[in-house]
This record gives C-alpha cells, sequence and structure tokens, in this order.
C-alpha cells in the first residue's frame, strides 16, 4: 500500500489493531502525509471506541476520585509551584544554598520570609481599603507564605523531628537527599540533589511505613539537579520505617511501580 | 442544562479542580468499565483510571475539543495503556496518544446519550455471528493482532481476516450516524 488505503474498513482494522506487520507500516506511512486519510481514521477511532460500551459495568471505588483530587491538589504546578519557587527564591537570597547549612540556615531562612511575608501583610494591609478585591488574591498567596515558614519553623524546632540521608543504589543514578520528618505532626522536608531523570520520567518520594503500603510524599521538582526544599503533608502518626525515592512515569504514580533510585532507613 | 466537556476542558486550564471533577463523574464509569474488562484486575484498572485523568490535568491545553471528542479520546488512551500494561508493552507508548484526534459519531456528554448507545453497541454485537463477536473481543479487550488472534482460536489466517473485515463492515453500518 503506497497511497490511500483501498479499502474504507482498513481504517477500522488499523483502529482496532489487528494490522500488523507490512500492512500497519504501510498504514503508518500514509496516513499522516495525507489530511482525508487523517480524518478517515479519527472517524474510525470514534465508531471503535464505542466497543468500551459492551464492557460490563463496574463502577470505580470512590477512593479513586479522592485519590485523584489529593494528587492533582498535590501536584507541584501552576500557581502552587510558583509560589513555593517564590518563598525559596527569598529564603536562598536571605541566607544562600540551602543545603549546606542545613538546619541553622533553615530556621533563618524562615524567620527571613516570615519578617519579609510580615512586612509585607503589614503593607499590603495599608492598601486594601481601595483595592481590596485585587489584593486579597496576593494576601492569600503571601499568607500561604507565612503558614509555609511557620511549618518550617514548628518541624525544626519539634524534639521528635528525625532527619533522615538517602542514599543512592548501587546502578541507579547518583544523588544525596535528606528529609526531616516528624510523624506527630504528619509532615515532612526534603532538600538535596539527584542526576536528571530520564525523558518522560518523575522522581517520586515515598513514606515507607513500618505497616502498610508506601504513601506518596510528592513528585520531586525539578526532575534534576538541586532539588527546591519543600515541606509536604503526609497522615499524621504514621511510623516510618523508611524514605525513598524511585523512578515514575511523568507526574507521579498513586503507589510505586519504578526502580528505587535512592533509600534511607530510619535508625 | 450541564456544561459542555469543551467548557469543563477551559476551566481545567485555567485550573479549576471542580472541573476535572465534572468530567470524571460523567466519564469514569465507562472508562472504569472498559479498564477492568481488558485488565480484570481491579487494582491496575484504577491505577490506571486515575492515571488518565490526571494527565488530562496535566495536559488539558493540549487537547482541542474541536478535533475531536473527550470521551473518544479518553477511552483511546485507557485502552491504550491497559493493553501496554497487559502485554508488558512500553507505557509511555501512551504519551503520543496526546495528539490523537478521535472523532465520536454522538455527542456522549449526555447520560441519557451514553444509556443509548449502550443498547446500540449491544446490538451491534448481538447481529455478528458468534465467531465475529468473540474475534473482535480479542481485538479489543485483549489487543491482539490478526495472526495473534488466529494462534489462539487455531483458525486460519486468511478466515480470522475475512471474519474481521466482515464484523468491522457490519459494526460501521451499524454505529454510523
Amino acid at each position: 500500500m503506497n497511497g490511500h488505503p483501498t479499502r474504507p474498513e482498513d481504517f477500522d482494522l488499523y483502529a482496532l489493531g489487528v494490522l500488523e506487520g507490512e500492512e500497519k507500516a504501510a498504514f503508518e506511512a500514509h496516513v499522516p502525509t495525507c489530511a482525508a486519510c487523517a480524518e478517515k481514521l479519527a472517524e474510525a477511532r470514534g465508531r471503535i471506541a464505542l466497543l468500551a460500551f459492551a464492557a460490563p459495568r463496574v463502577e470505580p471505588s470512590p477512593a479513586v476520585k479522592e485519590r485523584l483530587m489529593r494528587q492533582i491538589h498535590s501536584a507541584p504546578e501552576g500557581a502552587r509551584l510558583q509560589q513555593r519557587e517564590r518563598a525559596t527564591r527569598e529564603v536562598e537570597r536571605a541566607v544562600g544554598p540551602f543545603p549546606r547549612w542545613w538546619p541553622a540556615a533553615v530556621l533563618a531562612a524562615a524567620a527571613a520570609v516570615l519578617i519579609l511575608v510580615s512586612v509585607r501583610l503589614w503593607q499590603e494591609n495599608a492598601h486594601l481599603a481601595d483595592e481590596l478585591g485585587e489584593e486579597r488574591a496576593t494576601l492569600q498567596q503571601q499568607q500561604a507564605q507565612l503558614d509555609e515558614a511557620l511549618h518550617v519553623v514548628a518541624l525544626m524546632e519539634a524534639k521528635d523531628t528525625i532527619s533522615v540521608a538517602l542514599a543512592s543504589q548501587p546502578g541507579m543514578a547518583k544523588g544525596a537527599v535528606r528529609v526531616m520528618y516528624n510523624a506527630k505532626m504528619g509532615m515532612a522536608m526534603c532538600d538535596g540533589w539527584v542526576d536528571p531523570a530520564p525523558a518522560n520520567k518523575s522522581y517520586q518520594l515515598w513514606l515507607v511505613p513500618k505497616d502498610g503500603k508506601p504513601i506518596s510524599a510528592g513528585v520531586i521538582e525539578p526532575s534534576n539537579g538541586p532539588i527546591n526544599p519543600w515541606t509536604m503533608k503526609l497522615p499524621p502518626g504514621v511510623a516510618a520505617k523508611a524514605f525513598a525515592i524511585t523512578l515514575e512515569p511523568e507526574g507521579g504514580m498513586p503507589q510505586p511501580t519504578g526502580p528505587m533510585v535512592l533509600v534511607g532507613p530510619v535508625s | 442544562m450541564s456544561t459542555s466537556d469543551a467548557a469543563l476542558i477551559q476551566k481545567i486550564v485555567q485550573r479549576d479542580e471542580s472541573a476535572l471533577a465534572a468530567l470524571y463523574d460523567r466519564y469514569a464509569s465507562l472508562l472504569s468499565s472498559v479498564l477492568n474488562r481488558i485488565l480484570r484486575d481491579t487494582q491496575a484498572a484504577e491505577e490506571i483510571l486515575q492515571d488518565v485523568f490526571f494527565q488530562l490535568w496535566r495536559n488539558a491545553a493540549q487537547f482541542d475539543p474541536g478535533r475531536g471528542s473527550l470521551p473518544g479520546w479518553l477511552v483511546v488512551i485507557a485502552r491504550n495503556r491497559a493493553i501496554s500494561r497487559l502485554r508488558r508493552h512500553n507505557p509511555s507508548e501512551g504519551e503520543e496518544l496526546l495528539e490523537t484526534s478521535v472523532i465520536v459519531p454522538s455527542n456522549l456528554e449526555s447520560a441519557v446519550v451514553q444509556q443509548q448507545l449502550l443498547g446500540r453497541v449491544k446490538g451491534a454485537l448481538e447481529n455478528l455471528s458468534a465467531d465475529q463477536r468473540a474475534a473482535i473481543e480479542l481485538a479489543y479487550f485483549e489487543g491482539l493482532t490478526h495472526s495473534e488472534i488466529a494462534t489462539r482460536t487455531g483458525d486460519p489466517l486468511g478466515t480470522v481476516k475475512t471474519r474481521i473485515r466482515t464484523a468491522v463492515e457490519s459494526l460501521k453500518r451499524t454505529l454510523s450516524p
């Protein structure tokens, strides 16, 4: 087949996935170059997709939607990412690179952010009378930064906060990551660095409990080089056996599926 | 009147979580059904279901409602990923489908239309012979090719090809608007 598919149902056969070998290769070589055939293939895909209705009805567990909404809520993207990056930049401006001066730097940085944000809040309050609507969003962002700074201070000051060093596994990407974790508060903080992740992959941090399945602590952004220090909320009261970083499909997974890249047991 | 898929996609692009929840409520049941039929593993089906909607959240800006049907696209992505897992192919193949255009001959946004289609599809399959129906199901729900179906059923390859071509012609006549 050097030109258009000879028979109309060829499009449906391709969409169904039964073509193979030369038939399939010839189809795939032609269709991307022909708008009319691409349109016919789109229609065939739609017809074949309707076969999904032949499957016996299985309602998903309500837990799937809950996990999905938690996942998108914790995804480090968009405004949340910008907010965190902004807070990180302020910390770095105040005290320099985070990892080397751990943990005193964190306290100093948190205090600096606290002061900066407090001053900003005070200044913004003066304008609120005139620009209340517009400033409300800014105020909420700054409040979030303030909350995060307060959480950092609380985590660092708590006597039962533990520090876990994660080391590279043999044959895996190099990196050094440290996690500060407080089980009672259900809170952790992470920083360090790791070699670049392969294309379309993400590093994901996991709390490995003494009992039960691993709990996602979030996808690491960026996926290479120094990690932006970030705090994360976890279910409170979970006794940790270890923390681990795995290589997952881009965006992370509900449960680990890829190899362990770094691991740190809780001593 | 419910919000259209196109409007909900636009809201997702603007990071409106409730829009994603609305699309999930609209299509999760259909996707869950096809995933469970392919994988016969509830946990694996739920992982892919969550992953497909998460990819929609991340890549909504790349989806052009003018070029195709969202539920058609979701079904194609979900089936592709489930079959990839079943056959232990590289799951990243599904990412290429972000640019796939899927034109469904009906508007699936309404639950009533979905219910009507369910009846039409089941009727269309019942019109096929038992051999034709079995071959179509092996292809669609197990991801088998012509020669793999011939191996599975023990029938000659030519017979299988003719059987599936005839079945597809019949389905096309019945399911086209």
